[in-house]
């Protein structure tokens, strides 16, 4: 008999089981990346993306509504969203939920307009579409249920697996539409990581005995990233004492949950539930963030929050969390903040000395997520917030919070590396409004060029070097500069390329892995090679890029 | 038959002693001190020796000409001259122009002390301004008042290459000091009126030079209304030490703004004191 429509219980477990798939070949999308650099992480942005919303899904329990559902699904990857390819399924999300949110059953019909509708709101989404991404394969399996539907076909059974089919042979066709595929012999990587989704979902809708357990393991590694715990001057400075009347059953799940959101924000001393009371006992650095988690369970009956530093020691504490820490929402707000996304301690602190509210802590090898960025901006206190991305990969993401922000306004300035980012900073002009700002900054990112020193994590050929596996690679801003096996020697080939006549100012932003010896021996290398130049050197501090390098 | 009408001014004007005397205007020479001795500007102290002296890290403490020293030149004009109009260095930035304010009192209306925030280049030429409203019959305190009456039109936009001197003479808040100190920052400041603001940043000579040029030309079009016909300003520039630099600048300005003659001065020491070596400046002041 032929299955005309999926209910809502169906439709709950067809999304978990997407989302598991694809958080089991995390690794194998990650491996797909055209750059062989150590930072091929689409996998894992579209696993987080997508695990943000399983685990409020999961939370609705065995019997949500379509209303619910849909909510959790969309809602809780826009937040989670991270990265390209993690912007646009949450967009496809976004758009499916929208089609289907106010009916009880997906009809054949419904899923065929639903299906449309998600490859509208993601192509919309994006600012210059891409064929050769997720977006194509996305549209070519929308496409495909709509020519089945259209030519009468109203079995699931026989649906699902063609468009799925049809799926892969798009897939497999991304290399003929975007040249970088085809070079680096791979599919695209977030049309692979979107094929998981799909193939779980048909195989649950197939009878497939899949173990829908969503563990909280990815998202707590999320947390352990999240801004606020940059530089913690003194821990878990406040002691809390706090009991709540119940107006809500804790079950031993909600509980556990509790308890290692708790421990995730805090030390947690005890967490004793008796009755229809619980008595939390917690030391930690935002007794705020307690007292929100606590007042859903019930009234808030009792609260002590002491601070545990001596007088002196608090004082000394404040001044030295105040640049570190972002200013707290109070008073009358400024007209402008800044809001900026870099990994390593040395960067941030370069930004902040220009003026920067609030550093996200974050970058290539770790995409802040939709609501990473949301979080710092409500933290900066200011009329009009400035976001420098400072990577391509994170610009849709802060375009994203950008969208959900009503009470500021947000400018995301396109800053597509930290030299930009840098550069942005600096053109700002206090005395200028929100729009010239704007627009002095974006003509100033389009005059630094940028060069970043990694190295190669695969044999490949691209922009016409052959690579081998572990040769240092100097990487510009449209295509690849140098390779070798001499790092030094990579730098400086790199920078022949960046510099003509008009430039002035090197900088050298040196990583993690370098020592400053070597940085500064390399610095006078430079310096004896570009005579005509100035070089500037900084620590950085940052992962994975053993040099980032701007010529101006 | 009007008065006899002499004009005075410092050399924070950009002139040397020599040199307004050969324009018609008497320059006091502005005083330092290095170690505790007193040198004059332009004339026991050059500007090559200067810039030897404050990039070797030497203190150099700047100071207004002594009260006997103005009084002693105003006192020897007036024995030829009916009048003195007397322009000194804006009153935003030195105490000259109010110790001068005090010391006309004595001379009932002879000397007009004029306060039209003027500086440097843009001071020079609010000499030559007087001498030209002079020609045309104005009393010494016509003159003053017409001079303070445009002191607004005109601005100075100049690049610092190193926050250092700033710092080092307390002439920045705390917070403007602060602001790139990791990263190698030129400035752009701005000068009008007795304000002096920030304007921009910029990590390289040419995004400072830029900037300026941009800034000029947003006022020429937008304060001043100058179009291809109507060159109703001046424009100037002027440097600290760098001569070469300086002319590269100067090339640029003239491609730039065709049909302008760009007057370019060394800024005075007593200026450079405070901003260093490798500063360049650009301004425009309404023609009178």
């Amino acid at each position: 008999m032929a299955i005309k429509e999926i209910d809502v219980k169906l439709f709950s477990k067809m999304f978990l089981a997407g989302a598991i798939y694809l958080d089991r070949s995390k690794e194998e999308i990650n491996e797909l990346n055209v750059f062989p650099v150590p930072d091929g992480d689409t996998g894992t942005n579209m696993t987080m993306t997508i695990m943000s919303a399983a685990k409020e899904v999961r939370d609705l329990g065995e019997e949500p509504d379509m209303k619910s559902l849909c909510k959790a699904m969309s809602g809780g990857s826009l937040r989670g969203a991270r990265g390209n390819s993690g912007v646009i399924l949450s967009q496809l999300l976004r758009g499916l939920t929208k089609a289907v949110r106010d009916e009880q059953v997906i009809t054949v019909p419904l899923l065929g307009a639903a299906c449309t509708k998600a490859v509208e709101t993601a192509y919309k989404a994006v600012m210059k579409p891409t064929e050769g991404t997720i977006l194509t394969v996305a549209r070519g399996m929308g496409e495909k249920i709509t020519e089945l539907i259209e030519n009468g076909e109203d079995d699931l059974e026989v649906i699902l697996p063609a468009v799925l089919e049809h799926g892969y042979k798009v897939l497999d066709q991304t290399p003929e539409l975007l040249p970088v595929l085809k070079q680096a012999g791979v599919v695209d990587s977030g049309g692979a990581g979107l094929m998981k989704v799909v193939q779980g979902a048909v195989d649950l809708f197939s009878g497939k005995e899949i173990d829908l357990t969503i563990s909280d393991d990815p998202i707590a590694k999320v947390d352990d990233s999240r801004p606020g715990k940059i530089e913690d001057v003194q821990k878990n400075i406040y002691h809390a004492e706090i009991k709540v009347m119940l107006s809500k059953n804790v079950n031993s799940k909600l509980e556990s949950d509790v308890k290692s959101y708790l421990n995730d924000i805090g030390d947690l001393k005890s967490f004793k539930v008796s009755g229809s009371e619980v008595n939390i006992d917690i030391n930690t650095d935002d007794p705020g963030l307690v007292l929100q988690k606590a007042i859903k369970f019930g009234i808030l009956s009792d609260v002590k929050v002491t601070c545990r530093l001596e007088g002196s020691k608090a004082k000394e504490a404040a001044d030295s969390a105040a640049p570190a820490a972002a200013p707290e929402p109070k008073g009358e707000p400024t007209e402008f903040g800044f809001v900026a996304v870099s990994a390593g301690d040395g960067l941030a602190e370069i930004f902040r000395s220009l003026g920067v509210d609030y550093v996200i802590e974050g970058g290539q090898t770790m995409n802040p997520s939709t609501a990473d960025i949301l979080d710092a901006v409500e933290k900066v206190n200011a009329k009009t917030v400035f976001v420098l991305p400072n990577n391509k990969n994170i610009i849709m993401a802060a375009n994203q919070a950008r969208d959900l922000t009503t009470d500021k306004d947000v400018l995301v300035i396109p800053t597509k590396t930290i030299p930009q980012g840098i550069t942005a900073a600096i053109n700002f002009s206090a005395g200028s409004s929100a729009d010239e700002n704007e627009q002095a900054m974006v003509e100033a990112i389009g005059l630094v060029k940028t060069g970043e020193i990694t190295y190669a994590v695969r044999d490949t050929s691209i922009d016409d070097h052959e690579i081998r596996k572990g040769d240092y690679m100097g990487i510009g801003d449209k295509k690849i500069l140098s390779v070798g096996t001499d790092m030094n020697q990579v730098v400086v080939e790199m920078i022949a390329e960046m510099a003509d006549d008009s430039s002035e100012l090197i900088s050298l932003y040196y990583g993690a892995d370098v020592t400053e010896e070597d940085a500064n021996a390399l610095k006078d290398l430079i310096a004896e090679k570009f005579n005509t130049l100035d070089v500037d050197i900084q620590n950085g501090g940052q992962p994975v890029y053993y040099y980032i390098v701007s010529v101006e | 038959m009007g008065s006899k009408i002499a004009v005075v001014t410092d050399t924070n004007s950009s002139m040397t002693v020599e040199e307004g005397k050969e324009l018609g205007i008497t320059v006091i020479p502005m005083p330092f001190f290095i170690g505790g001795k007193e040198f004059l500007d332009g004339v026991t102290l050059t500007q090559e020796e200067f810039y030897e002296r404050l990039k070797g890290g030497e203190e150099i403490h700047t100071s207004q000409p002594s009260p006997e020293e103005v009084m002693k030149t105003w006192d020897k004009l007036l024995e030829e001259y009916d009048e003195i109009v007397h322009i000194p260095m804006s009153s935003g930035l030195s105490g000259s122009c109010g110790s001068a304010y005090l010391l006309a009192q004595h001379y009932d209306d002879k000397v007009q002390v004029v306060d039209n925030q003027r500086i440097s280049v843009t001071l020079r030429q609010s000499c030559l301004d007087a001498l030209e409203l002079i020609d045309r019959g104005m009393s010494a305190r016509q003159v003053k008042d017409e001079l303070e009456r445009v002191k607004f039109e005109s601005s100075i936009y100049i690049m610092i290459d190193t926050l250092h001197y700033l710092k080092k003479g307390g002439r920045l808040t705390p917070a403007a000091a602060a602001i790139g100190t990791l990263l190698k920052i030129k400035p752009v400041l701005q000068i009008q009126g007795e304000k002096l603001d920030s304007y921009g940043k910029t990590r390289t000579f040419q995004g400072g030079k830029e900037i300026i040029m941009k800034a000029i030309k947003n006022d020429m079009e937008n304060r001043f209304g100058c179009t291809d016909k109507c060159h109703n300003v001046h424009l100037e520039m002027a440097y600290t030490d760098d001569l070469a630099a300086a002319e590269q600048f100067e090339k640029e300005l003239n491609e730039m703004f065709p049909g302008y003659e760009v007057v370019k001065r060394p800024l005075s020491l007593s200026i450079a004191c405070h901003i260093g070596p490798g500063a360049i400046a650009a301004d425009v002041s309404k023609k009178i």
